[in-house]
């Protein structure tokens, strides 16, 4: 299968969004604030998973070269993991502060 | 009337009347007079409280010859505090294991509290660990001032005095951001470790959350040394003298 149909099949799907051009305003209308959020909070989260991922792997590979070094090592680990997820989190507080 | 904890409503029956009249003499309206201490204010002072009377023992039996049990958890605390600032800050970092322990200690049971039912962590509301992230911004900012002088200020300037008025304005919001990412660290760990138990008892009400709260005590764990870990670090960039 070459590049260019591979790339059609995965726009084909982008089809599924047009039953929203379906009705003018006389339903209540897709929530489109919690589509939103439902989407911001997984690219999050995924790019959070990434980096943490990059970070762990080095951390891990940087101890078993030097084992001596664990204290500053599991230091560095440590912070950074937790700078990493409080990014993933700042997106979860505004979701919790602007959906209702 | 809000919803309150057993202890709010003890609370609230001694001391709501004197309480509403305090705020009223500061210009707060009480959204409910009749109850005006929050569940979270409560839980604080009844970690505080706990503190306190935990602190005055210890202080008690302290000994040379025969440490007790509490003696010994004690020092342990003190021990790997006192190391840590040690290998972030350098030398003559004593003076700041105290505060740096009384924060670990208020966080950690503020943290852990609301495991407890019938107790709620005060850490899931914003206010909360926004008192405690400004209570370490005035510290280390206090004690740059107290280790510099008003030399202090030369930190905001940038590392070259030309560069000063561009540096100046992004430093200051750098160490605004300290507070809100402090802020907001504490508080969506534990209001997320909250959802999440929540969301997975209204599915499977057995078992599954179990898992979970270990995993919120895990965290709480983590987070209070991360927000330790940080201001030991912030206090690094406040009293660090360039050689």
């Amino acid at each position: 299968m070459n590049k260019l149909s591979k790339l059609f099949m995965i726009l084909s799907v982008f089809s599924f969004a047009v039953p929203a051009f379906a009705q003018g305003g006389a339903e209540s209308g897709v929530n489109w604030v919690a589509i939103a959020a439902g989407f911001s909070m997984a690219f999050a989260s995924g790019i959070c998973a990434l980096a943490q991922g990059k970070a762990t792997a080095s951390a891990a590979e940087s101890l078993a070269r030097n084992p001596a070094a664990r204290p500053g090592i599991q230091l560095a680990l440590i912070l950074g993991l937790a700078l990493i997820e409080s990014l993933a989190l700042y997106t979860l507080v505004i979701i919790f502060a602007k959906v209702k | 009337m809000p919803e309150q904890l057993w202890f709010t409503k003890i609370l609230n029956g001694m001391f709501a009347v004197p309480v509403t009249m305090l705020l009223r003499l500061l210009h707060i309206e009480p959204k409910y007079p009749a109850a005006s201490i929050s569940n979270s204010f409560s839980m604080e002072v009844l970690v505080f409280c706990f503190l306190l009377v935990l602190f005055l023992i210890v202080r008690s039996r302290l000994s040379v010859d025969r440490p007790g049990a509490l003696q010994h958890m004690f020092e342990g605390v003190e021990g790997f505090i006192h190391g840590q600032s040690e290998e972030i800050i350098g030398h003559h970092s004593e003076g700041y294991t105290a505060f740096l322990a009384a924060l670990c200690f208020f966080i950690l049971l503020c943290n852990l509290i609301g495991v407890i039912p019938g107790f709620e962590s005060p850490t899931a509301v914003p206010i909360v660990p926004l008192g405690c992230a400004l209570c370490a911004f005035v510290y280390y900012q206090i004690q740059g001032f107290k280790h510099a002088g008003i030399g202090y200020l030369k930190h905001f300037a940038g590392p070259m005095p030309a560069l000063a008025p561009l540096m100046i304005p992004i430093e200051l919001i750098s160490h605004l951001a300290r507070v809100l990412s402090l802020t907001i660290r504490l508080f969506a760990n534990m209001f997320a470790g909250d959802m999440v138990t929540l969301v997975f008892f209204s599915l499977v009400p057995i078992g599954v959350p179990i898992v979970f709260l270990g995993l919120h005590i895990g965290v709480s764990l983590l987070q209070t040394y991360i927000f330790v870990l940080l201001t030991t670090v912030y206090l690094q960039g406040a009293v660090s003298e360039e050689h």
